[in-house]
């Protein structure tokens, strides 16, 4: 045989290896879409005879790739009861430009709370009208008791509205409610007192090793967006990275409660409306300034684009501090005290004020604003040396740190010299990096990577409650998803603790409405739609849908 | 005449280019997705009034055409725009990552040349030897293969197990380089630092590889069937006749008439190899274009993907030319 004979051969062994794997990977899609219609068809002919006016629930079930096997699950269920479901996978921002527009029908959607309070659910997500709220539901009773639950001091008064949006969210049933998933992160052994925080932040500052004095965070991103806290970005890698060089006026313990940090105390006014804070003395920035007044309002008119910033629309971060339409005004009492005041009271300043940490005004007056992204200087714990965002970003202790919150021990310079976080989007590679001994601390595991990481003994693999809500959001509407019963009986027709069970492993906790159990206001007598595929079937022939 | 030839060639491309950037600019914003709403998150609040203030910002606001005039008219002055996401100039964004992709691209040409053209060229002159066969299995192998996939295995054998060599990034956490000409292993040179010099390069090896393998793949193939064809010329019959060695029958006459078509590969890879980067970038955490992109598009930062994908254009709009100018070295018969 010569070489072109050979060659020829290795096409043709080519070809048909090919053309085997996709008749394998088509015949059995192609089995069951067929066998299925022809079903349906079949039962509603049958159907026909005796009741003529039921026919069958067809919709299209949209996800993005990483819940594809979720979805076939729910779709599964759902053709098990007679619903004809299928699944389309979609890139997320495609998806969802596709779904404000009201094209869609039914979509597996997730959305992040910041705050450790309803509002950041309850309002972008099911208020009339508001910019998440995809499901296009609209009940005037709820978004009364949001807007009370977001402009009242009074916590009792904000707790018993909440309790009731839950009561009434469960009632309407605007989505089929979904879970809570635990985030999952890992460090090496030689990592100590190092916990996930909640809302994903990593503390450096009170992270010690066991050998070495230089810690390597994986970061899950390709690029963070920006070295300075009063520009424009609203993604948790880049906080992260900047909450290590920059302390705000307040933080957080890992489990979500507000403690001082840069403020030493804080009044707040009877009315709910004005704060009062009382800066901690003795803080210096890392270029030898020492932090005051100034600095703190200088920060926020820069954000919120008020005294020298009139002119600008602020920056992207204005939403963490205050809703718009709220009028907010910063100022400086003394040196050392800032009042911040509010036209309407907004409950939770606090858990924002948490997200936005404070720059220094003469130096950044200075250097501008393109100056400062290049070469930031902050009060935190580390101190700024080199690297690039879509890189690597190497910090240093910064020997003169006030210590941070005295809430949070240790209180001190940070134990450890160098840090540095490294941009690692692929998270078989973060993971790769974790066990080869390169990187110290590596975020955002995916479930199914989790067994190889529990089995190594260098390796320590640890979960914290997630504030991310899970849910498959029904288009309110349109039909089928108008009818009230409909999205009922979608909400008893899925087994989700079979399906997290199998999918997410011990990962996921169901949920009864939007609203999470670690936020605020959290109503434990309202418990998720139960598994009851019966009571499903009865709803959906009352609304005229056709059953198995 | 070819100086005037080339001249005109590259004249040429300047249409290229316009209506590239035309059909680059249209389809990204026909694609679903709003950037503002992306680029606001979701925890805090936000009301439309802000979101439409942020649009008016980007021009978002403005009708379709006068979005495009406005884009051609200021990347005519040389001026792609600000990311949105970023806020940075998207020339500074693409200046920043190019040398990167560049070094990780070069490296996989070298990678590919210095395996696929020996391995072709034994292979063609051992022909149908077990030599042979293996290697063209092996370059089956290289072709067929993901990228994905092979990274993802040449890290957990060399990274994860054996330890030989990193898993990500240009160089060892913390080590940083003064930058000349931005490619590491040449900088390090450069300074005449060995150190970091064996520090960059050890760190391009398995990306480059990984990016190389289906080139390497490709180049063997082709040389191995030039070669073939060559070696039964008259020309190579004589030579031999003549009573001179086998080497350089096989290197000096075969080798050099062999390569035309494979300088053909290298030339169109080379734009693979620069814009097909984005899966081996992400693998390796490499700071390069094609992560930029990859970033850009999910975030629809239209500027930052107008630009790059302007750059990948011209890179192979160049690529070709150059290949064209190579031809007529190689072989003076043909003009351009």
């Amino acid at each position: 045989m010569n070489a072109r004979n050979w060659r020829i051969l290795a096409l043709l062994l080519a070809v048909l290896l090919l053309t085997g794997l996709l008749a394998v990977g088509c015949t059995p899609a192609q089995e069951e879409e067929t066998p299925g219609e022809e079903e349906q068809q079949q039962e509603q002919a049958g159907e026909e005879v005796s009741e003529p006016e039921l026919e069958t629930l067809r919709f299209v079930l949209d996800t993005e790739s990483f819940r594809e096997l979720e979805a076939q699950a729910i779709a599964q269920q759902l053709r098990d009861l007679g619903i004809d479901v299928q699944v389309k996978v979609w890139e997320w921002s495609a998806l969802k430009a596709k779904i404000k527009e009201g094209e869609r029908l039914a979509y597996l959607t997730d959305w992040g709370s910041a705050f450790f309070d309803p509002f950041d659910l309850g309002v972008p997500k099911l208020r009339t009208g508001d910019r998440g709220n995809y499901s296009f539901y609209s009940n005037p009773e709820f978004d009364e008791l949001m807007v009370t639950a977001i402009t009242t001091a009074d916590e009792d008064v904000r707790r018993d509205a909440y309790f009731r949006a839950q009561e009434i969210l469960k009632e309407d049933a605007p989505w089929v409610f979904g879970y809570y998933m635990k985030a999952v992160e890992a460090s090496s052994v030689d990592v100590q007192n190092w916990e996930p925080s909640m809302d994903s932040r990593i503390n450096l500052h009170d992270v010690s090793l066991a050998s070495g004095d230089t810690i390597v965070v994986g970061m899950a991103t390709d690029s963070i967006l920006s070295l300075d806290p009063a520009s424009s970005y609203r993604d948790r890698e880049t906080e992260t990275v900047i909450r290590n060089m920059f302390d705000g006026l307040v933080t957080r313990t890992h489990d979500g409660k507000v403690v001082p940090e840069l403020a030493e105390s804080w009044d707040i006014s009877e009315d709910g409306l004005t704060y009062t804070f009382k800066l901690r003395d003795g803080v210096y920035f890392h270029n030898g300034d020492q932090l005051d007044a100034d600095d703190v309002v200088f920060t926020f008119e820069k954000i919120l684009g008020l005294g020298a910033f009139a002119d600008t629309e602020g920056t992207s971060r204005a939403g963490l501090i205050r809703p718009s339409g709220v009028e907010l005004t910063v100022e400086k009492v003394d040196e050392m005290t800032v009042r911040f005041t509010f036209s309407k009271p907004f409950p939770v300043f606090l858990q924002g004020l948490v997200h936005q940490q404070i720059v220094p005004r003469d130096y950044y007056l200075e250097v501008g604003e393109e100056g400062f992204g290049k070469a930031p200087v902050g009060t935190g714990p580390f101190k700024f040396v080199s690297g690039k965002l879509d890189d690597q970003i190497v910090l240093e202790r910064f020997d003169d740190y006030y210590g941070g919150s005295p809430d949070l021990p240790p209180v001190g310079p940070a134990p450890i010299k160098r840090a540095i976080f490294k941009m690692v989007p692929e998270p078989a590679t973060r993971i790769a990096g974790l066990k080869a001994g390169e990187l110290g601390i590596v975020q955002a595991i995916p479930p199914d990577l989790i067994a190889s990481l529990e089995a190594d003994e260098n390796i320590v693999v640890k979960y914290v409650e997630g504030t991310r809500n899970y849910a498959l959001e029904l288009n309110n509407a349109k039909p089928p998803f108008d009818d009230i019963r409909v999205r009922k009986a979608l909400n008893y027709a899925i087994n989700w603790e079979l399906i997290l069970d199998e999918i997410y492993g011990g990962l996921a906790t169901r949920l009864a409405t939007a609203f999470l159990p670690s936020g605020f206001g959290y109503n434990p007598d309202v418990e998720p739609y139960p598994y009851d595929p019966e009571r499903a079937k009865e709803l959906l022939k009352e609304a005229g849908y056709a059953t198995k | 005449m070819r100086g005037i030839k080339v001249l005109e060639r590259i004249l040429a491309t300047i249409p290229i280019m316009v209506g590239i950037a035309v059909i680059i600019f249209i389809f990204i914003r026909a694609v679903p997705g709003d950037p503002v709403d992306l680029m606001m998150g979701e925890g805090g609040y936000v009301s439309e009034e802000e979101m439409e203030a942020m649009r008016k910002a980007f021009n978002l606001d403005k009708p379709v055409h006068v979005q495009l005039y406005l884009f051609l008219t200021q990347t005519l002055r040389g001026d792609l725009g600000e990311s949105f996401l970023k806020q940075v100039p998207v020339t500074d964004l693409i200046l920043d990552t190019l040398p990167a992709t560049i070094e990780l691209a070069l490296g996989a040409l070298v990678f590919a040349v210095l395996v696929g053209v020996p391995v072709g060229v034994i292979s063609a002159v051992k022909q149908n030897s077990l030599v042979d066969r293996v290697s063209m299995a092996g370059s089956f192998v290289g072709i067929s293969f993901p990228h994905f996939w092979l990274g993802i295995i040449g890290i957990l054998i060399f990274s994860v197990t054996l330890q030989w060599l990193p898993t990500n990034g240009r160089l060892d956490s913390g080590l940083s380089i003064e930058h000349i000409t931005g490619l590491y292993v040449i900088d390090s040179l450069l300074l005449g630092d060995l150190e970091l010099f064996w520090n960059s390069f050890h760190h391009l090896i398995l990306p480059s590889a990984t990016l190389g393998a289906a080139v390497a793949a490709m180049i063997a193939r082709v040389m191995r069937s030039s070669m073939l064809e060559i070696l039964r010329q008259d020309y190579v019959m004589l030579a031999r006749a003549k009573g001179l060695s086998e080497y350089r029958v096989i290197v000096r006459h075969a080798l050099r008439n062999a390569l035309i078509p494979t300088v053909t590969v290298v030339g169109l890879q080379t734009g693979v190899l620069l814009g097909g980067n984005m899966v081996v970038e992400t693998v390796f955490g490499w700071p390069g274009v094609g992560r930029m992109v990859v970033q850009s598009i999910y975030a629809r930062d239209y500027p930052v993907v107008q630009g790059a994908v302007m750059l990948y254009a011209f890179t192979f709009v160049i690529a070709n030319l150059i290949v064209d100018i190579l031809y007529t070295y190689l072989n003076p018969k043909i003009e351009l």
